[in-house]
């Protein structure tokens, strides 16, 4: 006994030692780096880039982006790293935690792409890209505004996106049925669908995150932006306003009246599958989803498609005429020896051109460059999309990306316990609460 | 008499006495048992590089908390290993992941047993050969396929499993198996059985094979019976076998990971998680890296023990022939 005593006794003092030996700081983006916009562009070297368009579907765009570009610049050579919508958070935060940043990466808006600036990762574009440069005139205000930080430019947008209910034209001129205006009206048409045998609305979460999207938009529509904004950060959270469970309430209500099976046990994939298939009539997406939903190449044809805006509850506390949404872009590493070609290449990103190629079929994302869609040669939908975008009071930021990562995942898991019947709207705002406060401590 | 050495032939053949005559022998055979030993170096400082400084670096890192965007890490003692206490996922994982161990041990370790001596008892050799092929089949597909297999299988509208309870009149048992928080974690334990089987029982095969024919022909004389001889030939022959496959299947069932990612990610509501992907959501999605190595310590420790104890016990029950 005494002897593991002493074994035990060494191992910690040993592992102690080692604690304290430990460097206080491991290499970072030491201090802030600024764009040069009179610095002259090598155009040699690799450029790395890590891209959120892994899929099937998207790939092919910065593939050709970059073939353009290498012929354009025979000595330049780019490897893209791409990913797909879930796989880009943690391949990111590897990469970040192992100082090995590409050179170009991916980043929503908020306080994912804040951590960025917080640790002096990204470079300050604001010399380049800012408001009143000739680059930053290019965008949209909205969108260029969106990744900037403390008055300083650290993003470049790429394109808007934003949430909408699509739904299956067809079937609702089959049943009588109209785009409902209220909430209410939602839950009613839904229970009409079901009464003619069809699934109303494809909902997958097993990734948790499609739940934290519904709840993000009955958010800002019960509950006032400003508290809401005030929520966003742990030093001044409080989520004490009633907007909360009247929200997350009006979820549950939709997924009793509007949602079929078990959400939890199906992939969102497998739901927006059933809703190209025709299998189901509504089905909640983002703009940039609207042309893999429905194409020449899905049971649901374009012509088939529509969508509206989540409506709002009728006596709703909040913004009515919020969207939940975000433009989504690229930054470039502070630890990156080719700023200037960073910056270069993503100047011809965001032409007008290649935000043309962009918002048009197959891939359907919405360009934040002004002037960088066709309405001609793009669906629909995502121009008519793009509009309701522009008219939005406020633009609702991802609940997954915008809160600190500990309470993001407080509202993934209680959300999915709420869809399933564990939880009720008191206990998941009351848990939420909690972990923003544990967080703050 | 000087003794001679047969690998240094020259160290007994000078005059002198015997102490004199063994000195440059015994310095030698220092010497060459010393370079022998630098392969073993080598082997420990490769080992040692890649396994155990890791190991003793991931407690260093489970006590500081790390900030991976600004790079700052301060240091907090055993708070993390507080935290894991007070962490009621920690828990549900820790019962998972023992829920994982305990029914693999029954499946893949006495249910292979059994199966490989049946297997083993048959007389014709082509049966043999093709139950043990028809076993190991899923094992060589790979877990992600699996586990994208199972999923479908588990479907509540479209998955075989529910259509075959229906179709036999147990419709009534149907489910989102995956869905739900009570029966997720036994999908992914069923599916898990399904695919290591056939390699445990492959594993217990081989053990079978070697045991000699005549102790069997010898209690077939004696009048010991199938279930006799199993118990009191085969089971004891193999213990060693037994003894590897438990810890095999312990520290396995600690360290599954991709069946529960690609089937569940851990939910619903962190209801099948375990161990090791909780560290993956803490280290990789929360950044709570500190965090993550405490629970990777308890893995750690939790296997090492595991094996530990099973290396001790089947050294004592060795069986001798």
């Amino acid at each position: 006994m005494k002897k593991i005593s002493k074994i035990t006794t060494t191992a910690l003092t040993i592992t102690s030692a080692l604690s304290f030996a430990a460097p206080e700081v491991l290499a970072a983006g030491s201090n802030p780096v600024t764009a040069d916009p009179a610095a002259e562009v090598d155009y040699s070297g690799t450029l790395s880039i890590l891209t959120k368009f892994g899929s099937q579907q998207l790939s092919p765009f910065f593939e050709d982006v970059a073939k353009q570009y290498t012929e354009m610049h025979p000595e330049v050579s780019v490897e893209l790293i791409q990913e797909t919508d879930d796989s880009v958070k943690g391949k990111t935060k590897t990469l970040v935690a192992t100082n090995s940043m590409p050179d170009i990466f991916f980043s929503w808006t908020g306080t994912w792409g804040g951590n960025f600036i917080r640790g002096n990762r990204a470079v300050d574009l604001t010399p380049v890209v800012g408001a009143g440069t000739e680059w930053g005139k290019t965008f949209t205000p909205a969108a260029l505004d969106a990744f900037s930080y403390g008055g300083r430019n650290f993003g470049v947008p790429l394109y808007l996106d934003a949430k909408f209910m699509g739904y299956n034209k067809s079937l609702f001129a089959d049943l009588g049925l109209e785009p409902p205006t209220t909430f209410d009206a939602l839950l009613e048409t839904c229970d009409t669908i079901s009464a003619a045998g069809v699934v109303p609305v494809s909902f997958g979460n097993k990734e948790a995150w499609p739940a934290v999207h519904y709840a993000g938009q009955l958010l800002v529509y019960n509950v006032p932006v400003e508290t809401l904004e005030q929520d966003f950060d742990p030093q001044t959270s409080a989520f004490d306003h009633p907007g909360y469970v009247t929200a997350l309430d009006q979820f549950r209500a939709f997924i009793e009246h509007c949602t079929t099976g078990a959400p939890n046990g199906t992939s969102y994939e497998a739901a927006v599958q059933a809703f190209s298939d025709e299998k189901a009539a509504m089905y909640y997406q983002e703009i940039i989803e609207f042309d893999g939903s429905a194409n020449s190449d899905t049971a649901l044809q374009p012509e088939e498609f529509g969508y509206f805006v989540l409506p709002a509850p009728e006596d709703a506390q909040g913004d009515p005429n919020a969207i939940e949404g975000a433009p989504e872009g690229y930054m470039v590493s502070a630890a990156s020896d080719q700023i200037p070609l960073a910056i270069d290449f993503l100047k011809f990103l965001t032409t007008q051109e290649t935000g043309k190629v962009l918002s048009a079929s197959p891939y359907g994302q919405p360009s934040a460059v002004v002037g960088g869609s066709e309405p001609r040669t793009m669906n629909a939908s995502v121009v008519a999309g793009m509009a309701d975008i522009d008219e939005a009071s406020y633009l609702m930021p991802w609940l997954d990306t915008v809160h600190h990562p500990r309470v993001a995942a407080t509202w993934l898991s209680g959300l999915q316990a709420l869809v399933g019947g564990s939880m009720s709207s008191e206990e998941l705002v009351a848990e939420v609460r909690e972990t923003s406060a544990a967080v703050r401590d | 008499m000087v003794p001679t050495d047969p690998h240094f032939p020259g160290a007994a053949t000078s005059g002198g006495t015997s102490h004199e005559i063994c000195r440059p022998a015994l310095l030698r055979r220092a010497l060459i048992r010393a370079l022998s030993l630098r392969w073993v170096v080598l082997a420990v400082l490769v080992v040692g590089a890649f396994i155990y400084v890791p190991i003793i670096d991931n407690f260093r890192v489970s006590m500081t908390n790390r900030d991976i965007f600004t790079g700052e890490i301060s240091q907090v003692g055993l708070e993390n290993y507080q935290r894991l206490l007070d962490d009621p996922v920690v828990w549900r994982a820790l019962l998972n992941n023992t829920l994982y161990a305990g029914l693999s041990i029954v499946f893949q370790v006495f249910g292979a047993f059994l199966l490989a001596a049946m297997i083993e008892g048959l007389k014709s050799r082509r049966i043999r050969n093709l139950c043990r092929a028809i076993y190991f089949v899923p094992s060589a597909i790979s877990t992600t396929v699996t586990g994208l297999l199972f999923y479908f299988l588990y479907q509540p509208e479209v998955g075989l499993l529910d259509a075959g309870l229906t179709s036999i009149g147990l419709g009534a048992l149907s489910r989102p198996w995956l869905a739900l928080e009570d029966t997720a974690i036994f999908g992914i334990i069923a599916m898990s059985q399904w695919q290591g089987f056939g390699y445990s029982t492959l594993l217990f095969s081989i053990a079978i094979q070697k045991i000699p024919r005549e102790l069997y022909d010898a209690a077939i004389m004696d009048g010991a019976g199938p279930v006799r001889r199993l118990f009191a030939i085969t089971l004891p022959m193999s213990r060693e076998m037994t003894g590897l496959m438990v810890i095999v299947t312990i520290t396995g069932a600690f360290q599954v990971f991709n069946e529960i990612m690609v089937m569940t990610a851990g939910g619903p509501n962190n209801s099948s998680q375990v161990l090791g992907t909780w560290l993956y959501q803490q280290a990789f999605i929360q950044n709570e890296f500190g965090y993550g190595a405490a629970i990777a310590a308890v893995i750690f420790a939790v296997t090492m023990l595991t094996g530990a104890l099973q290396v001790w016990y089947t050294s004592k029950r060795r069986v001798k022939l």
